[in-house]
């Protein structure tokens, strides 16, 4: 039972950071149809200065420096994002596969750039002493950085919720993902909800970037490799476009993935992609995604 | 004095030449209806006006040239829109829908308008715009178009695919709607055509072929060689 | 497309010269290294045109394409280690493979169209390179990839004097890569392709089963891609996930749009430059006049991929075509200034 328990938490706490990932990549995806690969480079961003923060605060980092070098790292990697759509998305209006090439062409650069100057080896990321603590959990000693995911994620899911369910321009996002033209057509310029989509999922992914590097044990520009292809995959299984199904695949895709490697090592990723596969015969636009007119 | 006036407007659209310059004024406070076959590009034309195409030749809004600005600009000058099928935001419910459409700051009597125009949508502010039938989701999509201060209409077959009962309650609401504002009304139906309209457009194949005053409606012979259907009597 | 009258002496005299070149030592292609460094740029040449039949002509942005590759290159090592047959029945076996995976993986993928097509392809491709990594039934080797065992190959292709040998073949490789795609983009399934491309909804209204033909181009693409898995093989002597990464695909699609996607040559060129480039760049900033440049700025352009990112942003933004749509764009302003 507390193995279970354990397995099932960490597996949450894994899918928390997929989510952190996804929700922006199905937002930019639903509401502009962008393929972002440079999300990637949005999370490796909000590492890196997220580690400088947690450097620069003191030789024994404390709870609070470690959520300041997350709202840092999350606010660089937002205006970052707000920076490439500015840059380059907007300049390819609708191209969508120009798009999708150009955030690749981003996510190559940032990694040069990165890796020239900090090279490709993992550096160790201070974290607060409490975090190589356990906590009990229903008789289960669950490792506390699990616990930070977990929270992380639910608290920006929340503050996602209330920002499109309350605000003019989460109405128009939501507006947006399901009908661009007639948004226009209701005399809005729906271009300027792409740069707080755009600036949101960098926040979300920087501050995934803090988190990843504690449970990578370390900062290197080839972190977010696999979080990406996952956050894709979740994006898929969840449904472009809805948050809330990203959610939930996010969570699914962490318990399922842990469970399967704990009774076989390395079936998780199969298992995943299976439940890809099998997504994509039986329900083609994901768990929460509505049917494209 | 024309609200709308189009000139020469020639649409290509994936390298097929849809209107071949297209003519024709839509005169202040009146309803002018466009009417034609299927397919000789009335949505166009009223798609193009709204900037989802683009044309060459000249559309003037109050003798303003809007041919070319994107389509939030020429809606902000005055053009509201009512889209064929509707396209009410399925996942947004009623109110959200409306409180989208609404710019202006001081919209209290135009909601007010609204729903006297339309009491369901005050009842049924917090359902989901997807979960109503096809005749309240016209009510919304033409509320969305009244809550602004417009110069002109564009109103896209509101009829099609609704239950003779819904027909005339849309139209009742139409005719109220036509009292007070210049319209541009697409419409197969054609007893709401003869009920509504002061002005005719006939376009076929692209072009305009006909421009004048309603009673020609009344003759069945000319609807049948114009429009290819027999009369309004049904 | 635009010719040249010229085109094809010349490019049949720059054949000629680089499959006698090897065999004159003085020369600079008759030193063994850079002999390598053609051969595996060749292979990657081939390789972006089995990628342009995809993405180029029939419009289909895949970001797995790895898969085959790397099926061509696992299946072939692990039949000729094993010595289950011999090495070109290995080669005909690792290639049928990849094509019948192609066909699986792209009947599900193909259900899905446009950027979700190209995430369904990333997942299945990432799939792929995990499981070669994780080394199941001790047949791949996991992380470190598994060596070529030389004694069941022929000898020829063998050390480092007999270098010469592996360049012809990947040189041949790429000659038969470009004559397939030359004919399947030239025949009366081609064009439909091209269509596809442009346009969908026209060719379903021709009544053409626009998925059958859909899946024909990414067959012949994953086959092809298999096929050149074999000679990388050869070439590389061993098997490693790095072939399975979707790094690769990216790769792919850098080098086809920096060439210029639906030439063919672009896409080989492309190829060519980016294998070249990428490995000499590297050589390049050993050297001691690099070393002036102070260490922020030097460390990022020793990183290749800067550089040919920062060439493909541009491309993508400023000159979409590449390299052949710019020449191509030179010849018609030549043409019209003769003509007027």
């Amino acid at each position: 039972m507390d193995t279970f328990i354990l397995i099932g938490i960490t597996g949450i706490g894994l899918g928390a950071l997929y989510f952190l990932v996804a929700s922006g990549l199905s937002l930019i995806y639903g509401l502009m149809g962008v393929l972002n690969f440079a999300h990637g480079s949005f999370l490796t961003v909000g590492a890196f200065v997220g580690y400088w923060v947690a450097t620069r605060l003191g030789p024994e980092t404390t709870m609070t420096d470690f959520i300041l070098a997350m709202i840092v790292g999350g606010l660089a990697a937002g205006l970052f994002a707000l920076m490439i759509e500015q840059l380059l998305i907007t300049r390819l209006y609708d191209r969508h596969i120009d798009q999708a090439l150009v955030t690749v062409g981003v996510s190559l650069v940032v990694g040069a750039v990165l890796g020239g100057w900090f090279g490709n080896d993992l550096i160790m990321f201070p974290t607060p002493l409490w975090f190589l603590t356990a906590v009990n959990v229903g008789g289960a000693m669950i490792p506390a950085d699990r616990i930070v995911y977990i929270a992380t994620a639910v608290l920006l899911l929340i503050a996602n919720w209330a920002l499109l369910k309350f605000t003019r321009i989460g109405l128009i996002i939501r507006a947006g993902v399901e009908n661009r033209n007639m948004v226009n057509a209701l005399g809005i310029n729906v271009r300027r909800a792409f740069s707080t989509v755009f600036f949101l999922g960098g926040f979300a992914a920087g501050v995934g970037g803090v988190l990843v590097s504690v449970y990578s044990n370390g900062v290197s520009p080839l972190i977010a490799g696999s979080y990406l292809i996952y956050g894709f995959i979740v994006v898929v299984i969840g449904g472009m476009g809805s948050v809330p199904g990203s959610f939930l695949a996010a969570m699914l895709i962490g318990v399922i993935r842990q469970f399967a490697n704990y009774y076989v090592t390395g079936l998780g990723d199969f298992v995943v992609v299976i439940l890809l596969a099998g997504v994509l015969l039986i329900r083609p636009q994901g768990l929460l995604g509505k049917v494209r007119a | 004095m024309n609200a709308l006036s189009v000139k020469d407007l020639h649409v290509k659209i994936n390298e097929s030449h849809i209107l071949h310059g297209v003519s024709f004024e839509v005169p202040t406070n009146k309803v002018t209806a466009l009417l034609g076959r299927n397919g000789v590009g009335k949505s166009t034309t009223l798609r193009t006006i709204m900037g989802f195409y683009e044309g060459t030749g000249s559309i003037e809004l109050n003798g303003k040239q809007i041919i070319g600005m994107p389509t939030h600009k020429i809606v902000q000058s005055g053009v509201a829109f009512v889209p064929e099928d509707r396209e009410v935001f399925a996942s947004l419910t009623v109110k959200e829908n409306l409180s989208l459409a609404a710019r202006s700051k001081d919209s209290a009597a135009a909601y007010k308008f609204v729903y006297d125009l339309f009491p369901e949508l005050d009842t049924r502010a917090a359902q989901q715009a997807g979960s109503l039938s096809g005749g309240q989701q016209q009510m919304v999509a033409i509320a969305r178009a009244l809550l602004n201060k417009n110069e002109i209409l564009l109103v896209d077959e509101p009829t099609k695919g609704l239950a003779p009962k819904l027909v005339t309650e849309v139209a009742e609401a139409l005719t109220k709607v036509a009292e007070q504002s210049t319209m541009l009304l697409v419409e197969q139906n054609l007893a709401l055509v003869k009920r509504v309209a002061q002005h005719v457009i006939v376009m076929d194949q692209g072009r305009v072929v006909y421009q004048g005053g309603p009673e020609n409606l009344n003759d069945d012979s000319w609807v049948h060689q114009m429009l290819g259907v027999s009369g309004g009597h049904k | 497309m635009l010719r040249w009258k010229y085109s094809r002496p010349l490019l049949a005299a720059l054949l000629v010269a680089l499959a006698l070149a090897p065999m004159f030592t003085s020369l600079p292609l008759g030193k063994p290294g850079l002999q390598q460094t053609l051969a595996v740029a060749f292979i990657w040449g081939a390789l972006a045109l089995t990628y342009d039949l995809l993405f180029g002509f029939t419009g289909l942005l895949s970001f797995g394409h790895a898969l085959y590759f790397a099926t061509g290159v696992y299946v072939s090592c692990i039949l000729i280690n094993h010595e289950i047959v011999s090495w070109w029945l290995a080669a005909i076996i690792a290639t049928v493979a990849s094509g019948v995976l192609a066909a699986l993986v792209g009947a599900a993928s193909l259900r899905t169209t446009g950027i979700t097509f190209a995430m369904v392809t990333l997942a299945f491709g990432e799939a792929g390179h995990v499981i070669v990594g994780r080394n199941f039934f001790n047949l791949t080797g996991g992380e470190n990839g598994i060596a070529l065992n030389a004694d069941f190959v022929p000898q020829f292709w063998i050390g480092v004097v007999n270098t010469k040998y592996i360049y012809w073949t990947a040189l041949l490789a790429l000659i038969i890569t470009y004559l397939v795609i030359w004919w399947v983009t030239e025949s009366s399934a081609g064009r439909v392709f091209a269509a596809l491309r442009d346009n969908e909804q026209r060719v379903q209204v021709l009544g053409l089963d626009t998925q059958k033909f859909k899946l024909l181009s990414f067959v012949i693409s994953g086959t092809l891609a298999g096929m050149l898995g074999f000679v990388m093989l050869i070439a590389a002597g061993s098997a490693a996930p790095r072939f399975a990464e979707s790094s690769v695909t990216i790769a792919l699609l850098l080098m086809v749009v920096i060439g210029g996607a639906v030439t063919r040559w672009g896409a080989v060129l492309g190829g060519i430059f980016y294998s070249f480039a990428s490995t000499r760049m590297q050589d390049l900033t050993q050297q001691e006049s690099f070393k002036s440049i102070p260490e922020w700025i030097g460390g990022p352009i020793a990183e290749p991929a800067l550089l040919l990112g920062l060439i493909f942003i541009f491309i993508v933004m400023f000159a979409p075509g590449g390299l052949s749509g710019a020449y191509y764009r030179l010849r018609m302003k030549a043409l019209a200034r003769k003509h007027s």
